[in-house]
């Protein structure tokens, strides 16, 4: 769990590197002043009672078809996924 | 029939490069059967038989959905967007799905595969971003309306570099099902038209709770009377016609503004605000940590062009470096940046205070004032070729639109008072304010 991850391996990109015009956005953000007596949480929550039902809704079957459609490779209608190796 | 066919026909020339593809069939087909309607005498709806344009972020059945990026050239969506379905349903007839920046990454709609949009008013010049190719087909007449995403000014912005009408609902009040994620917490719809009338009708259609987004809400109708104004004080921020950023010409325009507007009897107060560079900064440190989310899932297993590699996290790592765009690269790369462990405190979290502190300043302000009026933009649009060259420069060019995001608010662009025009802005859910607002205008501009 203590293995550092590098920016390229975090977005899975490979060779990215960090860009200077970004990090100096952040620059600004470091050095600008906190208000601690803020509320963070209020802002976006939402209420226990206007959740979505957790339930399977069945998608149509043109739905379907182009899902199907969509896969990156398909064998006998069913999606092939790369090599799963664990490190 | 005629109208569909003959807006088909100027977007098949394809001159400023707006168009991904054209729903060239389905409009004729849905064109016909307006016509046995009408021939028949059987009532039609506001919408019916309208033809209009969307921005290639968002879900249409069957039709290619490519967000102008190499990963999803091929990909169809396989369900319809909320919002576009209520325009379906309301009898409009989608004609083409436009060109804009890959994943709303982008002010000037140049980082796009299909070519760079050219601007409506000076084809030499961009359209601006990211739903360039959404107004530059508005502002052609290639569509009657357009519908455009905003995350931090991606209609508002191309609309004023166009002269034409882009509004930025209150964030909610459109559903954002079947929009592809940029930034969830500011993606919002909105529409692009050439009259405020346009932008009530289609904005009325769209709004509502939809179960499939639950930050969305129950709103009531904009009145078709725009003229029951109560608006006593308008704000502007100080700081931003006091930058140095703005052009003389577009500060000496809105100033004159200012002036109209206090000769019929509205008070006009000057604002204290947050520094650009500290609005454009929050704005993109979220933003970028969003979308390094969002875009998690784009890795070429489910869908997506996958290129196959050793073992599977080799094919993402291919697929994405491939078939990213720069930008979307780096801003993939800044948001896992500011969400890594050690940079998250000082960094991510951090803006989310700032953001805090942007939303309950608005919150103050719109005490005092009913409206806040802006420019658009500090400048005129970059030639084409320019903003890629300078991504900061870019980012700080969204100075005048990002804010409003964050604070959710609602902020409408109306070709009028600069020559890229005004941005009105009222507090949350007052969007009917906003448009009363822009009639006024109207009226005396």
């Amino acid at each position: 769990m203590s293995k550092i991850m590098t920016v390229d391996i975090l977005s899975s990109i490979k060779g990215a590197k960090p860009s200077d015009s970004v990090n100096q956005l952040f620059d600004v953000i470091k050095n600008a002043n906190k208000n601690t007596a803020l509320n963070t949480v209020l802002a976006n929550v939402l209420s226990l009672d206007d959740l979505r039902p957790d339930e399977v809704v069945e998608s149509s079957a043109i739905e379907k078809q182009i899902i199907k459609e969509n896969f990156p490779r398909e064998k006998n209608g069913f999606l092939v996924v790369a090599k799963v190796i664990e490190d | 029939m005629s109208l569909v066919q003959e807006k088909l026909n100027l977007l098949k020339q394809n001159t400023h490069n707006s168009v991904n593809s054209l729903l060239e069939d389905s409009a004729l087909a849905s064109a016909k059967k307006v016509d046995a309607k009408i021939e028949n005498g059987q009532e039609i709806g506001l919408l019916e038989g309208i033809p209009f344009g969307i921005k290639d972020v968002y879900m249409l059945q069957g039709t290619y959905t490519t967000a102008s990026s190499d990963l999803l050239k091929k990909y169809k969506a396989a369900y319809t967007a909320t919002a576009i379905q209520k325009l379906l349903d309301a009898g409009a007839i989608p004609l083409v799905k436009e060109n804009c920046d890959s994943f709303g990454h982008g002010s000037s709609s140049e980082n796009t595969i299909f070519g760079a949009v050219k601007n409506a008013v000076n084809p030499d010049l961009v359209a601006g971003g990211s739903s360039g190719g959404s107004a530059v087909n508005v502002a052609k007449d290639n569509t009657v309306f357009s519908i455009g995403g905003d995350t931090g000014g991606s209609i508002r912005q191309p609309a004023g570099y166009n002269k034409i009408y882009g509004f930025k609902p209150t964030y909610g009040r459109i559903s954002r099902y079947g929009l592809m994620a940029y930034a969830s917490s500011t993606d919002c719809v909105g529409p692009i038209a050439k009259s405020l009338e346009d932008v009530r009708i289609v904005l009325n259609v769209m709004s509502g709770k939809d179960p499939r987004d639950q930050t969305s809400y129950v709103s009531e109708a904009v009145s078709a009377d725009l003229k029951s104004s109560g608006i006593k004080t308008v704000g502007y921020y100080k700081n931003f016609i006091e930058s140095d950023a703005i052009s003389t010409k577009i500060k000496a325009d809105f100033l004159a503004t200012l002036e109209k507007i206090k000769a019929k009897g509205i008070a006009v107060k000057a604002l204290d605000f947050f520094d650009a560079d500290i609005l454009v900064s929050t704005y993109y440190t979220l933003a970028m940590a969003e979308t390094a989310s969002n875009l998690s899932r784009l890795d070429g297993t489910n869908y997506g062009a996958r290129i196959e590699g050793v073992n599977l996290k080799d094919t993402y790592s291919i697929t994405r470096s491939e078939n990213f765009s720069e930008e979307t690269k780096r801003r993939v790369v800044g948001g896992n940046q500011v969400l890594s462990q050690g940079f998250s405190d000082e960094i991510y979290l951090k803006a989310q205070n700032l953001r805090n502190q942007i939303s309950a300043r608005f919150t103050e302000d719109f005490k005092d004032v009913d409206i806040v009026l802006s420019p658009v933009t500090p400048a005129i649009p970059p030639k084409i070729g320019e903003s890629l060259q300078d991504p900061l420069a870019m980012y700080l060019s969204d100075a005048y639109t990002v804010g409003f995001s964050l604070g959710g608010l609602p902020a409408l662009t109306i070709p009028k008072g600069t020559s890229t025009g005004l941005q009105i802005t009222a507090d949350k859910k007052k969007d009917a304010e906003v448009l009363q607002f822009a009639n006024f205008l109207n009226e005396i501009l």
